[in-house]
């Protein structure tokens, strides 16, 4: 026979928190998975050491000599190891490429947009009419920007891009090139003060420039001289190519 | 081969010999190194790069280059470098490109080193700027690969140095592009994959500059080693603390359907990541989570933790699982279904783990096990059935403190039924009757003994349990007999407010006047 404390009892029952089984979870960062955590980067490491059967495979294809590809694609005839190496090879360098100047680019959007930025006229026209033409370069963004310089501040601005990252780099001139750009230089290096960004500054200046001779020129395009109106602008790199020198000479008549 | 006994030094060996051999001699040599950094890298996410994604044709010449020097001697030999980089950039005329490879590939053959990557003098040197010049637009293979593996050891570095790494992070991500080749794209990912690793605000800053995209859609095609170095890259991006990322990557096309595929893959490394992948996603992003679920993932995790054997593999399931199941009853209600062999099996997978001789693999699966015990009467029944139980008993008896605890909580879990909202739940008398002939109580009372309130928390509730369900009284003489008495007494000297009621209300009701006073 048990004699309990009845109020006791209903104390107990009221304020003691019975053991419920409750689902119980833990933040990706709990001190509980840390030992898990240490062990995967401990191992991953180990990992690392052991040679993958790819890895093995190239190393076969290091010794042997008949399974190479000389890449057909004329003016390039890189030297290429293996069929799949030529793909690989093939996708890099000859699809996403610039038609006019050669460029290579890593997407095909990058591409579009550099073909847009650097050799469409149309594009320089719009951009000259005050319209927002220059896509920001993170895909998703969806931003347009009235000016390449503005562009690149929206890049540092919103996605955090360093200063120094200049979408269009200037591809190797030529001797004329070179030798104009050096007179340039000597202009600008008496108005532009020299800072860790004083060489990019200044190829942005000197592009800037050109670009502002192709915007004027383009604007003083008048409708009679234009193409006929069958015409699609774009980017088609034949109707680049037919515009540019057009332009280019117009520059230099000024 | 002369030299077979190699000396801990980090000559190379000659790549013409098999590849078996190469890969013992890299493997005995790398031994070595791996045992020092195991101490260094306790806690990092990074992956130094020390084989190349491609191994380049003259890889031969590597080695006559790889000399065993003081650390000052290449230390200057780093400084060097960097200057030959430095004209080698600057260089117009022709052979420029070569001229670049040759001094990119000096500098990436110092920053390889194992033990001393002199990061630090080729940063001070101004290695970054001239790195962020090889990687612009149109550039050779090549030089972009040489470039992205300096920029990827650089940062596996301290933090500073991986914060060195930003003014290049938007020309890496670019190269992440669908039409780089394939090494380029896995190496850049290699070195974006280690700045992520360092810290939150670098993981922000990658996202906001359009990483996530790219190196998702990298994982998407069927094999490769791009492939796994992407999901390890993506892992360390999208792991929070912030749930967006994995929101977002969950959300991108083919996303899930890889993730599923790769995980029916034999490739055991692929798999492995992808399942860190899915850690991630299922301890963030509740979206994440049901898409998945509604995927059918449990049951593809399940198989693929009853097929693994080994430890790397078995650590992210495990997780996956556990995370599945703790964000919602959904899993452990409809999922795990009790007359289903997906339920037994992923039961049986918990045992093996909790066999393992690795401390936090048991803890882990014992951590999951709780969460099945929480479910319906069913599925306790079905653990009881199970080889489980008796391995629950042994641990709590002779575990270390943290597994005790996750053990306690599945045991107390099997003996009490689900809370149906009507005040006190009601206990499984045959689970607990059975737990206690077998003497777990003694490990319960070490629990109260802990300094650990939430341990001396689950010890109170599990006596409570054994005072009020044990038949015939028996519950107060077992207590006292296992020293129960005294330790539930301490605690009422207890700084906790909590924990000294508690253990006063025990004393009274169970132990007090009246007790002794029995037959």
């Amino acid at each position: 026979m048990m004699m309990t404390d009845n109020h006791l009892q209903t104390q107990l029952h009221s304020e003691f928190q019975y053991w419920f089984p409750v689902l119980r979870r833990f933040d990706p960062d709990d001190p509980f998975f840390a030992s898990g955590n240490i062990e995967r980067e401990l191992l991953a490491k180990q990992v690392a050491l052991d040679f993958t059967e790819e890895e093995k495979q190239q190393l076969r294809n290091l010794d042997d000599e008949g399974s190479e590809v000389i890449c057909p694609i004329v003016g390039c005839g890189a030297n290429l190891r293996s069929l799949a190496e030529f793909e690989d090879h093939y996708n890099a360098r000859h699809t996403a490429s610039c038609s006019v100047c050669s460029r290579v680019f890593p997407t095909s959007r990058l591409l579009s947009i550099h073909v847009s930025e650097a050799h469409d006229s149309f594009f320089q026209a719009k951009v000259a009419r005050g319209y927002a033409m220059y896509e920001c370069l993170v895909e998703g963004c969806g931003v347009k920007l009235k000016s390449y310089k503005s562009r690149h501040q929206h890049l540092m601005d919103k996605h955090n891009f360093p200063s120094s990252f200049d979408f269009f780099k200037k591809a190797q001139p030529s001797k004329k090139e070179r030798s104009k750009k050096n007179q340039r230089k000597q202009r600008h290096a008496t108005c532009t003060t020299e800072n860790e960004e004083g060489s990019s500054a200044n190829a942005m200046q000197i592009e800037e420039e050109t670009l502002n001779g192709l915007v004027s020129a383009v604007s003083k395009l008048t409708t009679s001289d234009s193409t006929p109106s069958a015409i699609s602008f774009g980017r088609r790199h034949t109707r680049g190519l037919t515009f540019v020198p057009r332009v280019v000479q117009r520059e230099s008549k000024q | 081969m002369a030299g077979e006994t190699t000396p801990p030094s980090h000559r190379r060996h000659p790549i013409k010999h098999t590849v078996g051999n190469a890969a013992v001699q890299r493997r005995r040599q790398h031994a070595v190194s791996v045992a020092k950094e195991r101490r260094e890298a306790m806690f990092r996410t990074k992956r130094l790069c020390m084989e190349g994604i491609s191994i380049s044709s003259d890889a031969a010449t590597d080695n006559e280059m790889m000399v065993d020097e003081e650390p000052m001697v290449l230390e200057s030999q780093t400084s060097k470098a960097v200057e030959e980089l430095k004209l080698a950039v600057s260089f117009k005329g022709k052979d420029a490109v070569e001229k670049k490879v040759h001094a990119l590939r000096e500098l990436r053959r110092l920053l390889s080193r194992s033990g001393f990557p002199f990061v630090e003098i080729a940063l001070k040197s101004g290695a970054v700027p001239l790195l962020a010049q090889c990687l612009s637009f149109g550039s050779e293979d090549e030089q972009v690969l040489e470039a992205a593996w300096c920029l990827t050891n650089i940062a596996a570095g301290t933090p500073e140095q991986t914060k060195a790494l930003l003014p290049t992070l938007p020309l890496l991500i670019a190269h992440l592009g669908e039409k780089s080749s394939l090494s380029v794209s896995e190496q850049c990912a290699w070195a974006l994959g280690n700045v992520a690793g360092e810290s939150d605000e670098l993981r922000e800053l990658l996202i906001s500059q359009g990483a996530l995209i790219p190196i998702a859609k990298m994982m998407l095609p069927d094999n490769g080693s791009t492939v796994r170095t992407a999901a390890w890259a993506l892992s360390n991006l999208i792991k929070g603390p912030d749930p967006d990322a994995a929101t977002e990557l969950i959300k991108i096309d083919g996303v899930v359907d890889a993730i599923l595929r790769h995980l029916k893959k034999p490739d055991i490394e692929l798999a492995t990541e992808v399942s860190w992948v899915v850690v991630y996603l299922s301890t963030l992003s509740d979206v994440a989570t049901s898409v998945l679920m509604k995927a059918d993932i449990v049951q593809i995790l399940v198989d693929r933790l009853a097929a693994s054997n080994n430890l790397q593999s078995i650590i992210p399931l495990l997780r996956s699982l556990g995370n599945l199941m703790s964000s919602d009853a959904y899993t452990t209600n409809v999922v795990l279904d009790p007359g289903h062999e997906i339920t037994e099996s992923i039961i049986r997978s918990l045992s093996k783990c909790l066999k393992s001789e690795h401390r936090f693999l048991k803890k882990e699966a014992a951590w999951v096990l709780s969460n099945i015990a929480a479910g319906s009467v069913a599925h306790k029944q079905l653990i009881c059935k199970s080889e489980a139980v008796s391995l629950l008993l042994q641990l709590l008896a002779g575990a270390p403190f943290d597994i005790k605890r996750e053990v306690a909580y599945v045991l107390g879990n099997l003996c009490v039924a689900p809370a149906d909202g009507l005040g006190r739940p009601s206990l499984l008398l045959d689970h607990l009757v059975s737990f206690v002939r077998n003497g777990c109580l003694c490990g319960f009372i070490d629990l109260v003994r802990q300094g650990d309130l939430e341990a001396a928390r689950i010890g109170l509730h599990f006596i409570e349990l054994v005072l009020r369900g044990m038949p015939n009284g028996e519950g107060r003489k077992l207590v006292e007999k296992a020293g129960g008495i005294d330790a539930i007494e301490r605690l009422q000297f207890h700084e906790n407010d909590d924990l000294r009621m508690m253990a006063g209300l025990l004393v009274d009701s169970y132990f007090g006047e009246t007790y002794g006073l029995d037959e």
